[in-house]
């Protein structure tokens, strides 16, 4: 099996957001601030509930939000 | 180091389990030569029990004064979920030595030359030692987590 790895773009979708703060990003899909840094950091993959709540903040599909990479480069959608 | 309030609070837990249980299983060891439950070992064990509530509460409670409390979210309970496994297997191995160091003591009672006496006072203190370290498993295992993430 291949092993692949889930990248987000919520770093650049808070900036394009009216340059939503991550504090208020966390306050709305009801994480911590350190969880919301974590997954810009890519250190954590949230679970789906977390996921579709951060795609409806945006106002985005989810596949914009997370891809997922294989190490071979390509990437799937989700 | 920028620390959230839930890696603030597991640092003070370990230092107090170390601090604490530190104290406590040294000075067992120097009194090894009477391992039997007098009315000082039992109330250094006591003691010690009682020392850890209050540093706990003690501590949480100027933290939660000098830092937002910040209820655990679903990443706080995985990495905690990650934790309570390795304690786990270490508790579980531990209590497994004692087992095996109480049946070999009995064993070995008689045809030993040097006999190994497991009295009360050393089952107790070899399953508050792996608990201690199951304790300290947990917070490390906390710690290492939110430093390296959960890819």
């Amino acid at each position: 099996m291949t092993k692949g790895r889930i990248r987000n773009s919520v770093r650049k979708l808070r900036f394009l957001g009216s340059e939503m703060t991550q504090q208020e990003l966390a306050e709305k899909i009801g994480v911590t601030r350190q969880t919301v840094i974590a997954i810009e950091q890519d250190k954590y993959s949230p679970s789906l509930d977390v996921a579709f709540r951060i795609a409806r903040i945006f106002g985005v599909p989810l596949e914009e939000v997370f891809q997922y990479e294989t190490d071979a480069g390509s990437q799937t959608a989700p | 180091m920028d620390l959230s309030y839930q890696e603030k609070s597991i640092l003070g837990s370990l230092l107090a389990v170390v601090v604490v249980y530190g104290y406590y299983f040294a000075s067992v060891l120097r009194d090894l030569s009477h391992p039997e439950f007098g009315a000082g070992n039992v109330a250094r064990l006591i003691l010690a029990v009682v020392a850890i509530v209050v540093i706990e509460i003690v501590y949480h409670i100027v933290l939660a004064l000098e830092s937002k409390v910040e209820a655990k979210d679903e990443r706080d309970i995985l990495i905690e979920c990650k934790a309570y496994r390795n304690a786990y297997f270490l508790l579980a191995t531990g209590a497994f030595l004692v087992i095996a160091c109480v049946i070999l003591a009995d064993l070995l009672r008689e045809p030993a030359p040097t006999r190994i006496v497991m009295t009360p006072f050393l089952t107790v203190n070899l399953v508050l030692f792996f608990m201690a370290l199951a304790e300290l498993m947990k917070f490390v295992t906390q710690l290492f987590y939110y430093r390296r993430g959960l890819r």
